[in-house]
């Protein structure tokens, strides 16, 4: 086992393991929470196992706003929960790999140096931006690929707290062609949260659970003005309606789609890869004996909500924010921006490997969508090819772990003594790209 | 017409009249409308505050407990009035956690020449259309209707009377 520790410290969850390895070891929600029955504040367990806690009306606290770390404190105390008692290491012992999103204030670097050396006290630290991570792991997937090749390609990741698109060329990101939206899942979850609220139950404490419910229902439209008028519809012919039934605290603690094959129906419109009914049914059902008709109505005495066009209308604030009411282009315009910052020679290449990266691109549909908007901008000789990976949450961490377990990665960290004899803001110089 | 309501429900609470110069000064001019749109942004990536105030409300109402820190720091503020105070309020402007914004603000950005690349010039800047597709408020579909009072979008009479019943001039006043 090596004695790096990879963390990608995310806005959403934190991935950590050790480098050179596949899989992270652990992956926790990048919080604390409170749930009713608690004074406290507790740890979330990982999510991998089916955790049992009930998180309704859970309050949160969240090291990180808008992407950055902003509570040292809290982080501090996630950290060590995650290195005591889910990692079962010593920091002193191990160099950490660490990743911080884009354009990082130097008072936020100085923080977060002084939680790795003085407060943990890792033996060395590297710092690196995920664009570039997420490149090296595709390249290294497709040796003989177009990324591999041309040592270049555009990253758009799109997670918990923002989007950015940028361009990594030679292993580095070009920090001049990097563009940001300001939109990513937890804008989402709560412009859904807002929504549901607003029209049938007020959910507006409920981030797990409508968390829950934007994974599982939301889906991006292919077009959106057939899909406004398919919502209309009343009765049978309503293929995007769908209920959602809410904890009850009593039989079931976690919140659940009513009607599975309900919800996956909307794929039948375009006829396209719609997945057989038998593989769908019963996938997490409690009531199996429930007839047909019964799971069709909306039952008052049960906590259920309806949603309709908001299954489509959440995730489409990705590609047009100025609906939201936020002066800010969408993200296939943010795309032709990063690409025309960098030097036209590379704009052929850029456009034709576009990797996607980051939980929010997890809607369904979402590289499709992202090709449809994307291909009248670009000009007709250039080739739009978008790779999606094949687990966008954890494609960072495991391009860090390939880069940890790789021969000059302990030449490239800034050791502990170097810290304390130069300071932070000397250190960093290594890292800039 | 407003005073034609209120004189002929006299019984009628005169909070109403007191707030409505107020809210129409708030509405004559249109800053007031960007920035409630403004605001409503805010609430969309700064959320979970619904629940921190779950959180203070919690607080006070532990504090009834005996073997609370809280009460156990009033208690010590208590006795030692002055000193103590400021010490918590200068250890409390250190040690709060501040949000992105305000550490922004203190990074000082602008003051980098113009060509290097910082947070504030990676932002996508504005749409190249300017055309902004409206949904409904109400019930989600495209809207053709705006509120005359607080410039939020309906699209039918019935989403109106909702609108107007519910949740009109929740984002200006």
């Amino acid at each position: 086992m090596s004695n790096v520790i990879v963390l990608d410290n995310g806005g959403g969850f934190i991935k950590a393991g050790h480098g050179g390895e596949r899989d992270p070891v652990t992956v926790i929600p990048n919080c604390l929470y409170r749930p009713l029955s608690s004074k406290k504040f507790l740890h979330p367990s990982p999510t991998a196992s089916a955790s049992t806690e009930d998180l309704t009306s859970a309050a949160v606290r969240r090291p990180i706003d808008r992407g950055y770390l902003i509570n040292p404190d809290l982080q501090r105390d996630i950290w060590s929960h995650l290195f005591t008692s889910l990692l079962h290491i010593t920091p002193s012992n191990y160099s950490l790999l660490l990743t911080e999103p884009p354009f990082t204030l130097p008072s936020i670097q100085r923080a977060t140096d002084e939680l790795v050396f003085e407060d943990f006290g890792f033996k060395s630290l590297f710092i690196t931006d995920s664009p570039k991570l997420v490149h090296l792991y595709e390249a290294s997937k497709r040796p003989d690929g177009l990324i591999s090749k041309a040592q270049c390609s555009l990253v758009v990741d799109c997670g918990f707290s923002f989007t950015h698109a940028a361009p990594v060329f030679q292993n580095f990101t070009l920090n001049y062609g990097v563009k940001r939206i300001d939109l990513g899942g937890k804008a989402l979850t709560n412009y859904l949260k807002e929504l549901v609220s607003y029209r049938s139950v007020n959910v507006m404490d409920e981030s797990f659970l409508m968390d829950d419910v934007k994974e599982k229902l939301c889906f991006v439209s292919l077009d959106i003005a057939r899909d406004l008028q398919v919502a209309r519809k009343r009765g049978k012919d309503n293929v995007l309606r769908c209920v959602y039934v809410l904890p009850d605290g009593i039989t079931h603690t976690k919140g659940f789609v009513k009607d599975p094959d309900e919800a996956k129906r909307y794929l039948t419109m375009t006829g396209a890869d719609s997945p057989s009914l038998e593989t769908i049914k019963g996938i997490d059902r409690p009531e199996l004996s429930e007839k047909l008709e019964d799971r069709r109505r909306i039952d008052l005495t049960k906590n259920e909500f309806e949603l309709t066009n908001e299954r489509f209308l959440v995730p489409e604030m990705i590609f047009h924010p100025a609906d939201l009411g936020m002066n800010q282009a969408g993200l296939a315009e943010c795309i032709v921006r990063a690409v025309n910052s960098c030097h036209p020679v590379l704009h052929p290449v850029l456009y034709e490997s576009i990797i996607l990266t980051g939980g929010s691109t997890l809607f369904p549909r979402f590289s499709e969508r992202l090709e449809m908007e994307l291909r009248p901008l670009v000009p007709d000789e250039y080739q739009v090819k978008i790779t999606t990976q094949e687990d966008p949450i954890l494609g960072v961490w495991r391009g860090g772990s390939l880069l940890a377990s790789s021969p000059d990665f302990e030449a490239m960290c800034v050791t502990k003594s170097e810290y304390e004899e130069l300071g932070s803001a000397r250190c960093r110089k290594r890292f800039f790209h | 017409m407003d005073d034609d309501v209120s004189n002929s429900f006299r019984r009628m609470s005169s909070r109403t009249r007191k707030v409505a110069p107020r809210m129409a000064a708030a509405l004559a001019s249109s800053d007031n409308r960007t920035q409630a749109a403004i605001a409503r942004l805010e609430a969309l990536e700064n959320d979970y505050a619904g629940m921190e105030m779950v959180e203070t409300n919690d607080d006070d109402e532990a504090s009834l407990d005996d073997d609370d820190e809280g009460y156990l720091q009033k208690k010590q503020s208590k006795s030692t009035k002055r000193k103590t105070r400021q010490a918590k309020a200068l250890e409390n402007a250190r040690k709060a956690p501040r949000n992105f914004l305000e550490l922004l603000h203190e990074a000082n950005l602008e003051s980098l020449p113009p060509h290097v690349p910082s947070y504030l010039k990676a932002a996508v800047g504005p749409p190249s259309s300017t055309c902004r597709r409206h949904f409904c408020t109400v019930c989600g579909f495209l809207s053709n209707y705006t509120c005359v009072r607080c410039g939020m979008r309906f699209c039918s009479i019935r989403c109106q009377t909702i609108h107007d019943d519910t949740r009109c001039l929740k984002f200006v006043a």
